[in-house]
């Protein structure tokens, strides 16, 4: 009798602890969940129902920088109030960049009449830091010569890791944000996506 | 008698349940959710964790790697200028000297939205063949493996990974 009591009870934990695991599990799922909600990540277009990037930064004023461009100059993102502008992260070592380059120019020159501009924010990755002069001063000729190839009409801005973390953290390559005339995060697109969906955005950043 | 015999087969008994039980237990007391938010680096060293070689003399030895799923680093030899090559090195001072790396040939790709655009990258699985000269004894070489890692639409940045390999050199 006492070794059956004996079982039954430590069978009793033993369904009291699978219970709690998937109970503590189940809670964990969704205070995972509402963390992705209130962060950046992917999740279903409502519209459309595609998997799509969503930024944190999305409805929320575009946080301010100020980069210098290959003149030398200093470059303020407030500088473009009044204006849609989108801030494309980038750097020459990342191919799906090279293939968005194109559009990008050609969205920019189609609807810069209308108030758009383009900020073109290199990122050079682990590897170049400002420390590090030669490499710095190579990068920053690499860059120079991409934007000579590619005729680059807006500006290119240099030093992107150094605003990475207002912006999320960005670390894969492109990652694009949709700034409108009132400074506000409109859109944001992470990694090589189409012509039309970046013109989507931008004329979503041309209209709120 | 049969009393202490009872009651020394129901301690056994409970202490048996009790010790399969405690793995479940344990589950609910760690504090491992579920998925790591954390992604996967995209490349890892996979072996030799350990080589003999004899020293004072170049020796060949063969590095694995794996390049996650989905996922392809640029060959040594990737085809666009722009790109930055895969490469392994060794720093001095470890008393391992690399005498040389060979890089395996590899697959040209090309993205879906740039099919004329060809890129030669590494994906799964690939080895580097480096020559060591040792001096004698035991060394812990930490070899760079220096790569930038893409899928078919993005790309992180430039990094390196640590290929640890113990060299006995005899």
């Amino acid at each position: 009798m006492i070794v059956l009591f004996a079982v039954l009870f430590i069978l009793a934990i033993f369904a009291w602890a699978g219970w709690a695991n998937w109970e503590y599990r189940q809670q964990a799922a969704k205070r995972e969940a509402a963390t992705m909600a209130a962060s950046s990540g992917f999740a279903a277009d409502p519209d459309t129902g595609t998997v799509v990037f969503h930024s944190a930064l999305t409805g929320k004023p575009a946080p301010d920088f100020t980069l210098k461009n290959l003149q030398d100059q200093p470059v303020s993102l407030a500088s473009y109030r009044g204006k849609a502008v989108m801030i494309n992260f980038w750097a020459t070592w990342c191919a799906p960049c090279k293939v968005e380059t194109p559009w990008l120019v050609e969205l920019r020159n189609k609807y810069a009449p209308q108030g758009f501009e383009l900020l073109g924010v290199s990122s050079q990755g682990d590897d170049v830091t400002p420390k590090d002069k030669t490499a710095w001063d190579k990068d920053k000729v690499d860059i120079a010569k991409f934007a000579q190839q590619e005729k680059l009409p807006y500006p290119v801005l240099l030093g992107g890791d150094g605003i990475s973390k207002p912006y999320g953290g960005v670390e894969d390559l492109p990652t694009s944000f949709f700034v409108n005339r009132k400074g506000v995060v409109v859109a944001a697109v992470m990694g090589l996506t189409s012509q039309s969906e970046l013109e989507r955005d931008i004329q979503k950043a041309l209209q709120d | 008698m049969i009393r202490l015999k009872l009651h020394i087969e129901i301690a056994i008994a409970t202490v048996l349940i009790a010790v399969y039980t405690l793995p479940a237990l344990a589950q609910f007391i760690g504090n491992s959710p579920g998925r790591s938010l954390q992604k996967a680096p995209p490349v890892r060293f996979v072996y030799p964790e350990q080589v003999h070689i004899s020293a004072g003399k170049p020796a060949a030895v063969a590095l694995h790697f794996r390049v996650a799923e989905g996922m392809h680093v640029n060959s040594h030899t990737p085809r666009e200028d722009f790109l930055i090559p895969t490469t392994f090195s060794i720093p001095a001072g470890e008393g391992v000297r690399l005498e040389s790396a060979s890089y395996p040939v590899g697959s040209d790709i090309s993205l879906p939205s740039a099919p004329k655009m060809k890129i030669n990258v590494y994906s799964d699985e690939f080895t580097v063949e480096a020559r060591m000269m040792a001096a004698p004894g035991n060394h812990l070489v930490k070899g760079v493996l220096h790569f930038q890692a893409c899928n078919e639409t993005q790309c992180l940045p430039p990094q390196t990974i640590t290929a640890a390999v113990d060299v006995v050199a005899k």
